[in-house]
């Protein structure tokens, strides 16, 4: 069913499958349009091919109850559109800015920020039990190209870029935001399943642009931890070994 | 679109134990139609040199690297072209097929894969190119296809050579080339608008290695840099091209710069007596000396004008290449190219601590300080007091290497002759690498073509290195400068001093 869709079709995030209902509700509506006013079209020009050259001609311009007509249902299509998408939205740029269902303040853990820059993805974590400070720490751990992410949750990135304008785009969990110079973005989103997904740049960016390819590892909780202590004891080698004995 | 055209082409060379092998690839189409089509360019040296000479180191080149869609494959140096080798173990086998004994993974067997025999009575013959049907793991018995000849027992091939070398090179036209051009002189058609530079290879110097400052760079460096990048230039992250590609462009990358450093001491051995420059100069010298004595009515022999010159040095160098010196000269320079990328590869070359990193507490990062600020090592000339790259090196003049001409810009420069400033250390980006190990080997073993000197091992010794890579570390992060200890020639000869109106 789902086989356009990037990948093998199914969104791993939890928005996903919401968005992806989005996208069919406009493909029917478009559709029906469509298919409707070329129909109607075709009617047209069959019937007025059949007209004899002595009948008289029918204008219907400046018909006031066409107008309205034609105005009137579009703009309730779209206002329904526009409604019905509400939820999907607040959910994917503002909730995660809203209180939690007792009042207090939810709290966002942002795992790394992703500084686009041409032509690569440059993330930096905390270290593990540590927030995320707005400019680097000395035990900050760096990755380039490779994301990960926890599974199990929403996560929060803190979108950047170093030149002009990217956007972060991981077409399997339907996350897609602009980056903007001089902004700091924080984007939601979860994976459901643990795995590799492809992470594009979706704004044409440079001659490079096609370069920009990354990759979103999403990990259980623990693995991701695992991995960042192992990153962490990578990045700080000192290259001493011990001499075997 | 490529079209894979492998036209292997065994030929005895030089010293007849090594194979020279063309493959190539026909057209390559860029982008809509007919790209420009991809050439390897000469150094402005080579074009310098006296027509005969010129000929001879163009045709030199092409003979042994080949040209971009006809690459050639000289086995003396230490690159891994692709292929997997092996013996004829017998040939007992029913009649087209043989057994045999691989030294390399025979997987990457493919049904008609191109068979070259590089020893044996087929080498020489027709049949010394041809391809196999097909490989038999279990029993070890390789299918040949017809006419392959009648190979015997001791027999030594190699089954798909020049693979990797090919899809190093698709590799590198796709990603490199925008950037580090077709001949890795860093001059692709974007690289002209990038700063710092894009690397010319044909130095064959790398400037963020592992090894000790007079190797050459690794495997692994070259692999780290393309899977990684480089910070703070326009240097990108490859890490999803895959592992065999990578491989693969490394290859590439250390043949274009092999090719480009065999052009380029080639070119050296001949310049002072086959340019045109250098007979110009010499006639010009010759021209004023002779003036000169004739002015003061001594006796004095005409000398010879350019044309005559230039013609007299091609006669020249005939006898140079009679004498079998120009095929010395291609000996020695193949010889050493060939040793120095194979030194690079052992454990020796490598810069490795021999203690630990010594622990990063404040006074460490003080006794770092002192050691930066001293004129033993003399960071702070270029990388300025507060390590912000603002050292008063890069506001001087300096020489170009070898003259006493001037650079026209202000501050330093690489081998390369673009303008280069000294590391902002506050900016908290490295270009080599983060790790504690990389910021040891940058001090222990310099910059490979810039002005930053390798320390070794007798100026600072192993944990004082260790001082400095914690001072260094700690640039990014500090707030203030440290005021509890002072620079002794600052309290020396700053003390008495009153501040200016």
């Amino acid at each position: 069913m789902h086989w356009w869709f990037p990948g093998d079709g199914n969104a791993y995030s939890t928005l996903g499958g919401k968005i992806d209902d989005l996208f069919y509700l406009i493909l029917v509506i478009v559709s029906v349009t469509f298919v409707g006013t070329s129909a109607a079209l075709g009617y047209a020009l069959w019937r007025g091919a059949a007209i004899k050259s002595d009948e008289k001609v029918w204008f219907s311009h400046g018909s006031h109850s066409l107008e309205v007509i034609w105005t009137i249902v579009p703009s309730a299509v779209l206002l329904f559109i526009a409604l019905y998408q509400l939820d999907v939205w607040a959910e994917y740029r503002m909730k995660g800015f809203a209180k939690e269902k007792d009042g207090s303040p939810k709290v966002i853990t942002v795992v790394a920020e992703v500084t686009a820059r041409q032509f690569e993805w440059r993330i930096r974590y905390p270290a593990n039990g540590k927030p995320l400070k707005p400019t680097p720490q000395p035990d900050d751990i760096y990755s380039v190209n490779e994301l990960h992410v926890p599974t199990g949750g929403l996560v929060t990135i803190t979108l950047r870029t170093d030149d002009v304008q990217h956007a972060f785009f991981v077409p399997m969990l339907r996350v897609k935001q602009d980056a903007v110079p001089g902004k700091m973005i924080p984007v939601w989103f979860d994976a459901t399943m643990p795995g590799n997904y492809e992470m594009l740049c979706a704004e044409l960016c440079g001659w490079g642009h096609y370069k920009m390819k990354a990759m979103l590892v999403a990990q259980s909780a623990d693995d991701f931890e695992a991995w960042k202590d192992k990153a962490s004891a990578d990045q700080f080698d000192d290259g001493y070994r011990k001499p075997a004995e | 679109m490529l079209r894979e055209n492998l036209i292997s082409m065994p030929r005895c060379s030089r010293t007849g134990f090594s194979v020279l092998v063309t493959f190539g690839l026909a057209v390559m189409n860029l982008g809509c139609g007919n790209g420009p089509q991809a050439v390897f360019t000469y150094r402005p040296t080579t074009d310098d040199l006296i027509s005969e000479a010129n000929k001879a180191v163009t045709k030199t080149l092409t003979e042994d690297f080949g040209t971009p869609e006809k690459l050639v494959a000289w086995e003396r140096f230490p690159i891994n072209y692709g292929g997997v080798k092996g013996t004829v173990a017998s040939t007992d086998g029913p009649a087209g097929s043989v057994t045999v004994s691989l030294e390399g993974d025979s997987a990457k067997i493919s049904k008609n894969a191109s068979l070259l025999w590089i020893s044996g009575s087929q080498a020489n013959g027709k049949s010394a190119e041809t391809s196999v049907k097909g490989f038999n793991a279990e029993t070890k018995t390789l299918q040949l296809a017809s006419g392959a000849g009648a190979p015997s027992a001791g027999d030594r091939f190699v089954v798909g050579f020049g693979e990797d070398m090919q899809l190093g090179r698709v590799v590198y036209m796709k990603n490199c080339m925008h950037c580090h051009g077709v001949t890795g002189d860093g001059n692709g058609p974007t690289g002209k608008f990038l700063n710092p530079r894009p690397r010319d290879y044909r130095n064959g110097k790398f400037k963020f290695t592992s090894t000790q400052s007079q190797e050459k760079a690794t495997r692994d460096d070259l692999h780290r840099i393309v899977q990684y990048g480089i910070p703070g230039t326009y240097m990108p992250s490859f890490l999803l091209l895959g592992e065999r590609e990578t491989t693969a462009v490394v290859e590439y990358i250390r043949w274009l710069a092999v090719r480009g450093e065999f052009e380029k001491r080639f070119v050296e051995e001949l310049t002072n007596d086959y340019s045109q420059t250098a007979i110009k100069d010499s006639t010009d010298k010759a021209e004023k000396s002779y003036l000169e004595k004739k002015r003061n009515k001594e006796e004095a022999e005409k000398p010879l004008n350019l044309s005559k010159a230039i013609k007299a040095a091609g006669t020249a160098f005939k006898k140079y290449v009679d004498d079998k010196e120009l095929d010395g000269a291609i000996e020695e320079t193949a010889n050493l190219l060939a040793a120095a990328w194979t030194q690079a590869e052992t454990p020796e070359a490598l810069v490795v601590p021999t203690s630990q990193r010594v622990e990063d507490t404040p006074e460490s990062r003080e006794r770092g300080r002192l050691l930066y600020m001293s004129n033993t090592t003399k960071c702070y000339t270029c990388h300025g007091p507060t390590g912000r790259g603002d050292g008063a090196a890069t506001e001087d003049f300096w020489d170009k290497p070898g003259t006493n001409v001037k650079y026209p810009n202000r501050g330093l420069h690489d081998e390369w002759g673009n303008p280069l400033k000294p590391r902002n250390l506050t900016s908290g980006q490295y270009r080599g690498g983060r790790r504690p190990l990389d910021l040891f080997r940058r001090i222990r073993a310099g910059i490979k073509g810039t002005p930053m000197p390798a320390f070794g091992d007798t100026v600072l010794k192993e944990p004082q290195v260790w001082d400095i890579v914690n001072y260094v570390m700690s640039l990014p992060y500090q707030q203030k400068q440290p005021t509890a200890v002072k620079h002794p020639s600052e309290t020396v000869a700053n003390n008495e001093e009153k501040p200016a109106n």
